[in-house]
C-alpha cells in the first residue's frame, strides 16, 4: 500500500531519498574518517609502545600512600611472567648535575628489554652504574666521564625529623645503553639491592610487571589495582586517544548530521503537501472503516520505507565518500604532514554503517508523525467534500 | 425492529462571527430494519447533514442516534470505528473511489480496514464486481470507467462487510438517467434478495418512485 503511493510519486520520493541519504553519507564518510585516524593513532601507539608491560607505582588513597613492600610484591607476582621491583633516587654529581638512579635487578632488563651498547652490566654487591644514552652524553659533555671512570655523587636523605643528611658516594661507569627513546636514556641504573642501602629504604617505588599476551594485561592490571596499586601501561594511552577521537568523531558527525535536518524537514514537507492532496483519500478511508491508528499507520509506513530505502543508499554513498576522502586525503596528509605509512586514513565498520542506517530510519519517522497526525484527525465530511 | 432511530436530532454551525446556523431541528426518524427510505428535499435542507450524522461522519450538536437499538457514543472513536467497518457501507454522489487502485482494490479496501484475510477478501471483491456486472472491469482504474461503471464499483465497496445498512448520498446524481436507472434497480435488487437497509437522499424522482416510503426534508425539518 505505502509502496504505491512511493512509486506514484516517483520523482518527490527519489529527491527525498537523494536529500536523506546526502544526510546519511556526510555522516557515514566523516565518521569512517574520525575512526581511521583513531586506529591509525591506536596502532602507532600499538608498534612503539609494550603493550604486556605494566608499571606499578605506590598507591594513593584519600588518607594515606601504600608502599610497595615485600609483600605486595610477593602478591604482585601472581600476575605476571616478570615481575621486577625497582627503586628509584636523585643524585646530584659534584659539577651539580643531577641525575636519577633506578636501583633494579637482572629481571628489570628482561622486562623494560634494554640493551648494552657498550661496556658490561654491573656486578651484584658493587657500586657499578650504567649510564643511559642520554645521560653518557652528558657526563662525557660535563665530567668527561669514560667507561671505567669514578664519578662522585651525593644522594641527601631526610631524617626522621626531616633533617636532611647528604650521604656521598663513589660510583663505577661500567657501561652504557643503547637509545631506546623512553626514558630509560635519561636513567641510570645500579644494583637494587645497592640502591636501597643507599637511600636507607625498605620499601620500592615501582615494580616492572610483563604479562605473556597484551591480551591479559587487563585482567593483570585489574587484580594489581585491587592490592590497592596504582598502574600505568600504553593501555592507558590508547584508551585517551579513543576518548578523544570518540568526542571529535560525534562532534564531526554531529554537524554533517545537520544536513540530515534538511532531509527530514523535506520529508515534512512532503508528507504535508501529500496530506493535503490525499484529503479525499483519507476522508473515503475513515467512511469504509480506517481508525485513526490506521491513518497514521497507512503514513509512517511510507516514512519507515523511505528511511530503509534512505539508509541503504546512504550508506553506499557513504562508502563511496569515505573512498573519496582516503583516496584524496591521504595523499595530501602524506606530503603536507610527512605523515607515512597510513594504510587506510578512513575506516568503515558495521556499527557506522548500522548507525548511519537508523539515523535515516528515526529521522524519517520522527518527520512523518505530525503528517500522519494531522491526516488522522482530518473531518472526514470536510475531507470528502474536497475535490 | 427498527434499524435506524433519530430522537430530537440537531445539528447547528457557529460560524466565527456568531451566526449560528441550524441544519437539523429535532428530527425524529425510524427506519424499519429492511425498508427502502428515500429523503428528499431542497440542497441546503439537511438531508445530507442528517445522512453524515447517522453514518458516523459527524457529530450531533444535540439528541441521539439509535443503530440497531444502540445508543450511538460519538465521542467513542472505537465504536464508531466498529459501525464502518461492520455495520454500514457509504454510496456518495461523485463516487468517491480511491484514483490509484483499481476497481478490484477499491473493492477489497474496506475488507483490508476490517482486517480480513488476504486471500478472502480478494476473493470475496472478485465476486461483488462480478454481481454488480463488471467482473471483467476489475484491473481498470476508476478514471478508466464510466459513471455508472464507477457507481457500480462504489456499491460493490459499500457491500464488502456485509452492511446491515447502506447510506447513499444522491447516488444517481452525477449519471445520466438511463444509467441511473441501472444503479437503482441494483440498489432494489439489493434490497429485496439481502435485506439491506437503504437510506437514500435524492432529487431523482424515479428514485423516489421505487423507495418503501419518501421522507421530505426542508430547513432542517422534517415535513412529512
Amino acid at each position: 500500500m505505502a509502496l504505491r503511493q512511493l512509486r506514484t510519486k516517483k520523482v518527490r520520493t527519489l529527491l527525498i531519498l537523494l536529500g536523506i541519504s546526502i544526510g546519511v553519507a556526510a555522516v557515514v564518510g566523516v565518521t569512517s574518517l574520525g575512526e581511521g585516524i583513531r586506529v591509525n593513532a591506536v596502532d602507532e601507539i600499538q608498534k612503539s609502545h609494550d603493550l604486556t608491560l605494566i608499571e606499578v607505582s605506590p598507591g594513593l588513597s584519600s588518607e594515606n600512600i601504600i608502599l610497595i613492600t615485600e609483600s605486595k610484591v610477593r602478591a604482585v607476582r601472581e600476575y605476571g611472567s616478570v615481575v621486577a621491583p625497582f627503586v628509584k633516587d636523585a643524585y646530584v654529581t659534584q659539577n651539580k648535575t643531577y641525575f636519577e638512579v633506578n636501583g633494579i635487578s637482572t629481571e628489570y632488563m628482561d622486562a623494560k628489554d634494554i640493551k648494552l651498547e657498550a661496556g658490561v652490566w654491573f656486578e651484584e654487591g658493587t657500586y657499578q652504574i650504567v649510564l643511559g644514552s642520554d645521560i653518557w652524553e652528558k657526563f662525557t659533555k660535563i665530567e668527561g666521564a669514560e667507561i671505567g671512570n669514578a664519578i662522585d655523587a651525593r644522594i641527601r636523605l631526610y631524617g626522621e625529623e626531616g633533617r636532611a643528611v647528604d650521604k656521598d658516594i663513589t660510583f663505577m661507569i661500567i657501561g652504557r645503553l643503547a637509545p631506546t627513546g623512553t626514558q630509560a636514556d635519561d636513567q641510570a641504573f645500579i644494583d637494587i639491592n645497592m640502591a636501597k642501602k643507599l637511600a636507607e629504604k625498605d620499601v620500592y617505588d615501582g615494580i616492572m610487571v610483563k604479562v605473556d599476551k597484551s591480551s591479559q594485561a587487563p585482567a593483570a592490571r585489574a587484580g594489581i589495582e585491587r592490592l590497592d596499586l596504582t598502574c600505568f601501561s600504553a593501555q592507558d594511552e590508547i584508551d585517551s586517544i579513543n576518548r578523544i577521537m570518540n568526542g571529535v568523531t560525534l562532534i564531526l558527525g554531529f554537524f554533517s548530521g545537520i544536513s540530515l535536518i534538511v532531509g527530514g524537514v523535506m520529508i515534512i514537507n512532503t508528507m504535508i503537501v501529500s496530506v493535503y492532496e490525499r484529503t479525499r483519500e483519507i476522508g473515503i478511508a475513515k467512511s469504509i472503516g480506517a481508525s485513526e491508528l490506521d491513518i497514521i499507520r497507512m503514513f509512517l509506513s511510507e516514512c519507515i520505507i523511505i528511511g530503509i530505502l534512505g539508509g541503504i543508499l546512504g550508506d553506499m554513498v557513504g562508502i563511496a565518500f569515505s573512498f573519496l576522502i582516503d583516496r584524496v586525503g591521504k595523499p595530501l596528509l602524506i606530503t603536507q604532514l610527512g605523515i607515512g605509512e597510513i594504510e587506510h586514513l578512513t575506516l568503515i565498520n558495521m556499527d557506522i554503517l548500522i548507525a548511519g542506517f537508523m539515523i535515516s530510519l528515526i529521522i524519517s519517522v520522527l518527520s512523518g508523525i505530525y503528517p500522519a497526525w494531522r491526516a488522522a484527525k482530518l473531518d472526514p465530511v470536510k475531507a470528502l467534500r474536497q475535490l | 425492529m427498527w434499524m435506524v432511530e433519530t430522537r430530537a436530532l440537531s445539528k447547528s454551525y457557529l460560524f466565527g462571527s456568531g451566526n449560528q446556523v441550524v441544519a437539523l431541528n429535532d428530527v425524529n426518524l425510524t427506519v424499519a430494519n429492511g425498508e427502502f427510505v428515500s429523503i428528499m428535499g431542497p440542497s441546503g435542507s439537511g438531508k445530507s447533514t442528517l445522512l453524515n450524522i447517522v453514518g458516523c461522519l459527524d457529530k450531533p450538536t444535540a439528541g441521539n442516534v439509535y443503530i440497531n437499538e444502540t445508543k450511538i457514543d460519538y465521542g467513542k472513536a472505537g465504536h464508531l470505528v466498529q459501525l464502518h467497518r461492520q455495520t454500514m457501507g457509504f454510496i456518495f454522489q461523485g463516487f468517491n473511489l480511491i484514483s490509484t487502485m483499481n476497481a478490484l482494490e477499491n473493492v477489497w479496501y474496506p475488507m483490508y480496514f476490517n482486517r480480513v484475510p488476504k486471500l478472502e477478501r480478494k476473493k470475496r471483491a472478485e465476486a461483488l464486481l462480478e454481481s454488480v456486472g463488471l467482473k471483467d472491469r476489475a484491473l481498470h482504474l476508476p478514471s478508466e470507467l464510466s459513471g455508472g461503471e464507477q457507481q457500480r464499483v462504489a456499491i460493490a465497496r459499500a457491500l464488502a462487510n456485509h452492511p446491515r445498512l447502506i447510506l447513499a448520498d444522491e447516488p444517481t446524481g452525477n449519471i445520466d438517467s438511463r444509467t441511473g436507472r441501472m444503479i437503482i434497480d441494483l440498489m432494489k435488487k439489493l434490497n429485496k434478495e439481502q435485506g439491506i437497509t437503504f437510506i437514500v437522499t435524492t432529487h431523482d424522482m424515479v428514485m423516489a418512485n421505487n423507495a418503501d416510503r419518501v421522507i421530505t426534508i426542508t430547513d432542517g425539518e422534517i415535513v412529512d
